[in-house]
């Protein structure tokens, strides 16, 4: 069963005291479950989250499944997005992530084997100027080709 | 009060009132979706588009107050041009196949088409697919295409059943209304959000293809499921009825009803019914008309009052007839033979006054109200508990009992009627044929009565409404009205010419097997 850390349930209780409104607060939530929950927001963590805030699950669902940033299913230690708007696209980001999962043997958004990696296209990262890029759990990494990003992931703990 | 000019029309009306609510004072069409009198304003369906003058842009009706001096149309050019775009826009993804569809011909969609509908869609992309026949619970399945996410019936869910089942899930186009976790929508007001759904996406499985709704009428009525009276529309056609729905009154259920008062119509067709009166005894029932059964009864209980004494006879009510009823029955017992011994039939004392914050009360007898009333003003104060005491003693010759016309909200009726039959005669007049009843081992007389569909009359609420049922349809042509029953057995001749004629469709098709369970 999931529960989030003390930290994390004080934190959900103030960001319920920020707004007049419960249901503003439900954005910060989810990403503060995210973040405690390796990286995905489960059923039972929507379930955890509805009696904490009491607010109905399906309030939370809705703007759980409105946005894309939140995860539905479990992701990779490493959560590798592959930027594939205009800028990235025209230098060859659509490639990369093709090349990121024939190399690491494994199909977008589905974690590898091992448990390291999840392979995402996403929208625009706003790092156009740097394109392509990539962005690992929060850290951005611009400017690449193949072998590069290939050599930043293999490099991770 | 704001003084406002709709399509050229002067009207005052109340302050804090929104531009859709004048146009409907005001008698004037104007489209909408989202927008429900007995919900908030969502303002998602951009169709209540008006003009108002002094301002350039078009605005929605609905979320728009009516200031004083206010000039407003929805005819002008540019309405019609943004009413026509915005319903094209509602179809780019709704399925425009209206024949198959189980809402036609009560389609808020389809309504529109017809008036602004522009017939040559601009949209060359596929529709996008989406999950068909979702099974939403024990009454709804759920088709997310026809759906244009109005979100009325997640705001019903939110602000009048307070259950919160319901949302919208998913973004853009592949948005769909939906539970958490497909959990199913299970409460005792879901089937409000079948009727307030203006397209076919929610269904009732009770009703859903069962009938053309073209091809029914319907009959203003009074729900008889339990005491609050909801004021209803009873949907019927010559196979008998199928459907009930709702109908506006702020004094008693607002804009709602609840689904276990849906099931009023069950218990009206011919499949639950006593068709003729019946005599006799457990397995041996020898059948004749109802009329006649009356009669037979009515001779046999002035005898046995005039040699014996009215104390033979006691007479059982239970609060599911019309005040008129009660009246004629009381008359004839209590007034003509002189009995004393009226007891109340209450189905269910353990929660009479049970309430569930919404609609739905503990005591599910539409006239209980109007029973005591008539029995307080006779004075008639018998113990139930005295009944069953005084039929094991021997007390009683003749127990008249008029039973309940819904036996599915008494049920404590098999070891009631095991309990009266021990009396040495049993008068049984109800509308329901019922097995605890056909199982009675002393002699026996069943005499069919009509529903409240059948026959006019009052009914008064728990708090002392009085409201009018209207005759609507003739479904068993045998059955009397509990006046016409007393009547006969007070020697009385009625002339039956003048009675309105029965249903004459005998045919059993496929949809009437299969109408909702008892």
């Amino acid at each position: 069963m999931f529960s989030l850390s003390e930290e994390g349930v004080a934190f959900v209780k103030r960001e319920l005291n920020r707004y007049e409104d419960r249901r503003s607060a439900v954005i910060p939530a989810l990403y503060r479950v995210q973040k405690e929950n390796k990286g995905w927001v489960s059923p039972e963590s929507v379930t955890y989250l509805s009696h904490l805030m009491d607010i109905p699950s399906a309030w939370i669902e809705e703007v759980l499944t409105f946005y894309t940033m939140f995860n539905k299913r479990p992701v990779g230690k490493y959560h590798v997005q592959v930027c594939c708007n205009i800028s990235c696209s025209m230098n060859g980001g659509r490639e990369m992530a093709d090349h990121l999962c024939s190399t690491l043997k494994l199909k977008e958004d589905e974690v590898s084997g091992d448990g390291r990696y999840t392979i995402s296209r996403v929208e625009c990262l706003g790092a156009c100027d740097k394109a392509p890029m990539m962005q690992v759990n929060d850290d951005y990494h611009e400017g690449l080709t193949n072998d590069k990003a290939v050599e930043i992931l293999r490099g991770l703990k | 009060m704001p003084k406002c000019t709709i399509n050229g029309k002067a009207i005052e009306v109340k302050p804090g009132t929104t531009v859709i609510q004048a146009f409907k004072a005001a008698g004037v069409e104007i489209a909408h979706y989202c927008w429900h009198p007995g919900l908030s304003v969502a303002g998602v369906c951009r169709l209540c588009m008006v003009q108002i003058e002094g301002q350039a842009k078009l605005q929605i009706g609905c979320n728009t107050l009516v200031t004083e001096g206010m000039v407003v149309n929805n005819t002008s050019e540019p309405v019609k041009e943004a009413v026509k775009w915005g319903l094209d826009f509602h179809l780019i993804n709704h399925p425009l196949d209206c024949p198959i569809c189980d809402q036609a011909g009560e389609c808020g969609l389809q309504d529109q088409y017809v008036h602004f509908g522009k017939y040559d869609p601009e949209m060359a992309m596929p529709k996008q697919k989406k999950h068909k026949v979702v099974d939403l619970g024990p009454t709804i399945v759920l088709d997310t295409e026809r759906c244009i996410l109005c979100s009325r019936c997640v705001r019903f869910t939110d602000e009048v059943s307070k259950t919160n089942e319901l949302g919208i899930f998913n973004r853009g186009d592949r948005s769909e209304i939906g539970t958490v976790e497909n959990k199913p929508l299970d409460n005792n007001y879901s089937l409000n959000t079948v009727d307030i759904c203006p397209v076919g996406a929610l269904t009732s499985k009770d009703f859903r293809f069962r009938q053309r709704v073209w091809y029914l009428k319907e009959a203003a009525s009074v729900c008889t499921g339990c005491s609050t009276g909801c004021n209803v529309n009873v949907y019927y056609n010559e196979e008998g009825a199928w459907r009930v729905k709702p109908v506006q009154n702020e004094k008693v259920n607002g804009y709602w009803m609840c689904d276990k008062g849906r099931d009023i119509y069950k218990f009206v067709n011919k499949e639950a019914r006593l068709q003729t009166a019946k005599v006799g005894s457990k397995d041996q029932w020898r059948l004749l008309e109802g009329g006649q059964a009356a009669k037979d009864v009515g001779d046999s209980l002035r005898q046995v009052a005039k040699t014996e004494g009215a104390d033979k006879i006691a007479l059982v009510v239970t609060g599911q007839y019309t005040n008129e009823e009660y009246d004629s029955l009381l008359d004839f017992f209590n007034g003509t033979l002189a009995v004393k011994n009226v007891y109340h039939w209450v189905n269910n004392p353990e929660d009479m006054t049970g309430f569930d914050g919404i609609l739905f009360r503990g005591d599910r007898n539409p006239n209980t109200a109007g029973l005591k009333a008539r029995l307080e003003k006779r004075g008639l104060k018998s113990d139930w508990l005295d009944l069953e005491k005084k039929i094991k003693a021997g007390a009683y010759k003749y127990v008249v009992v008029a039973g309940p016309e819904n036996n599915s909200v008494f049920p404590d009726l098999e070891s009631k009627a095991k309990m009266m039959s021990a009396a040495p005669h049993l008068v049984w007049l109800t509308a329901a044929k019922s097995e605890a009843v056909d199982s009675a081992t002393t002699a026996t007389y069943q005499i069919p009565l009509k529903t409240f569909i059948e026959k006019d009359g009052t009914y008064t609420n728990h708090v002392g409404l009085e409201q009018k049922v209207k005759r609507g349809t003739t479904i068993v042509a045998g059955a009397l009205t509990l006046s016409e029953a007393v009547s006969l057995m007070s020697g009385e001749e009625l002339d039956f010419s003048l009675r309105p004629k029965p249903l004459t469709n005998l045919k059993t098709n496929f949809f009437t097997a299969k109408r909702g369970e008892l």
